[in-house]
């Protein structure tokens, strides 16, 4: 049996499809250098376990935005890997032809570099916008929760203050009238403001100050 | 308490019959309610006014006393002014029960010490203050307020009516929802103005270890500023535009919020003694070099 260093077990070793801790049953060498050489065995586990990552992320759904494939032949193209033109359409089955064989002629630490940096960029490419849309919800929610009450108690004294109101209106009256349909004019503009940024704390304060003010003016308009 | 002593209406029959067409032209003069009333009171004393329409125009003198002149031409309404104390609390209020706003209009001519505080409510008409230096309070809905020479703690809160105070000090609070502010050659320690749809100068000093907060909704802010003022800034539109002629010194620590949303100049003008926050939701602010 011919000695093989970690150079020609690298070129040589094949993933099996179901396990990664076997190689090919035929070439017992490389099956010696694996048992006995700890840092190749680090390797194949590495490599066997971003496959499983990999297999468990094309598994999981909603699919990868189509962005994130394209960025990643381009750089892997970029780097000279690969040439072939890419469909004008990825789907799963293109996704599953890229990882089933597809790079089998390329060197095994190229292949496990690409396997790593399509992880990370798959990792990457979820996780922002992923996050972005929680916590934009959270404080979508957490605002409503707090204004929802506001709103509904002004609207409900803003009634019943104009219920009351006699018929014919002073100047000053019109007045606190005219200046009440300039604050709601800025509570909706504010609230609008809060829904398309609710992570806006600024937007948020001014919310909360146009609220105030109506307050204010229904009790002037109560006191009139 | 002492109460009100009228001086009586002054009318002039002869005039009156000699005069019929200028007695028709000038009727509600000639038919006003003239009233006069002065008040010894103590240093430090205090004067309110309540005074639904027209015009109150406050001057400090240096007497030991407070005179109120008030004219009204109905006779729906009657003005009381008397005094508790060293307080001296003066009043427009209805006596019919059918009353039209126009009846309801009273104008006050007062002359009060330097040091008085003056508290005032003026819905609709004007208010008029001048050097007056004790604390103050006006509240309106549309009247306007002008102050001049004013200082202590001045407090102002308009629904519609415009402020604009000339040479005042100390301490400044102002607010509105569609009032527009004028604040000029001001030397207060700490402004703070808010108006909703109202535009905002500020024409002043600023003071080492002053606040100056001014903001609004929509409208213009505009502040001036000379080359030998130290102050940090901080100018935000959430939606709107900001505009700066000062050269400023970028802030050591960025703030995340100021630069994620709306459009901010942040940074410090020479040393920076004063701080200075501008910032309106869908306003322009302008941060203009005096001329």
């Amino acid at each position: 049996m011919a000695t093989v260093n970690c150079k020609d077990f690298q070129g040589r070793f094949e993933l099996p499809e179901d396990s990664p801790r076997s190689s090919s049953p035929g070439d017992l060498s490389v099956q010696a250098h694996l048992r006995d050489c700890p840092s190749c065995r680090s390797f194949i586990e590495d490599l066997g376990k971003i496959r499983a990552a990999a297999a468990q992320l094309l598994a999981s759904d909603p699919e990868p935005p189509a962005r994130i494939w394209f960025s990643l032949r381009a750089e892997l193209e970029k780097e000279g890997l690969i040439r072939d033109t890419p469909s004008k359409t990825p789907s799963k089955s293109w996704v599953r032809e890229l990882f089933s064989g597809r790079f089998t002629a390329l060197p095994r630490p190229v292949l496990a570099g690409g396997y790593l940096a399509a992880l990370l960029a798959i990792a990457f490419g979820l996780s922002g916008p992923i996050n972005s849309r929680i916590n934009r919800q959270r404080w979508l929610d957490g605002t409503q929760s707090s204004t929802e009450p506001l709103s509904a108690q002004l609207t409900s004294a803003e009634k019943a203050s104009f219920s009351s109101f006699p018929a014919s209106e002073s100047p000053v009256t019109a007045s606190l009238h005219q200046n009440l349909e300039i604050v709601d004019n800025y509570i909706s503009l504010c609230e609008n403001s809060v829904r398309e940024e609710p992570e806006n704390e600024l937007a948020r304060e001014y919310l909360y100050e146009a609220y105030q003010q109506k307050a204010d003016l229904l009790a002037q308009l109560n006191e009139q | 308490m002492s109460t009100a002593q009228f001086v009586p209406l002054r009318f002039n029959w002869k005039t009156g019959l000699l005069a019929p067409g200028l007695l028709l032209v000038t009727s509600s003069a000639v038919f006003a309610h003239n009233i006069e009333k002065h008040f010894k009171v103590e240093p430090r004393s205090v004067v309110t006014i309540h005074n639904p329409n027209g015009k109150v125009v406050v001057k400090a003198w240096t007497k030991s006393e407070v005179m109120v002149i008030a004219t009204h031409a109905s006779d729906k309404v009657e003005v009381d002014a008397e005094q508790t104390g060293n307080r001296v609390d003066v009043m427009t209020h209805q006596i019919s029960d059918s009353i039209s706003p126009d009846d309801l209009r009273a104008d006050y001519q007062i002359n009060v010490p330097e040091d008085a505080e003056l508290q005032i409510h003026d819905d609709s008409g004007q208010v008029s203050v001048a050097n007056v230096l004790g604390d103050m309070n006006v509240e309106t809905v549309g009247a306007g307020v002008d102050l001049e020479d004013a200082a202590g703690y001045l407090t102002v809160r308009t629904v519609g009516g415009s402020f604009q105070c000339i040479r005042c000090a100390g301490r400044l609070e102002v607010s509105s929802i569609s009032g527009s502010f004028k604040l000029l050659s001001l030397r207060s320690y700490h402004v703070h103005a808010q108006t909703s749809k109202g535009n905002i100068l500020f024409d002043g000093e600023f003071l080492p270890n002053g606040i100056y907060r001014l903001k609004n909704y929509s409208g213009v802010i505009e502040v001036h500023f000379s080359p030998g003022d130290s102050f940090d800034l901080s100018a935000t539109s959430l939606k709107g535009k900001v505009n700066s002629q000062a050269s400023l010194t970028p802030p050591a620590h960025a703030h995340p919020v100021y630069s994620k949303f709306g459009n901010a100049i942040l940074g410090t003008f020479n040393a920076g003694h004063a701080k200075v926050e501008l910032s309106s939701f869908d306003g322009t602010i302008n941060i203009l070099k005096r001329e």
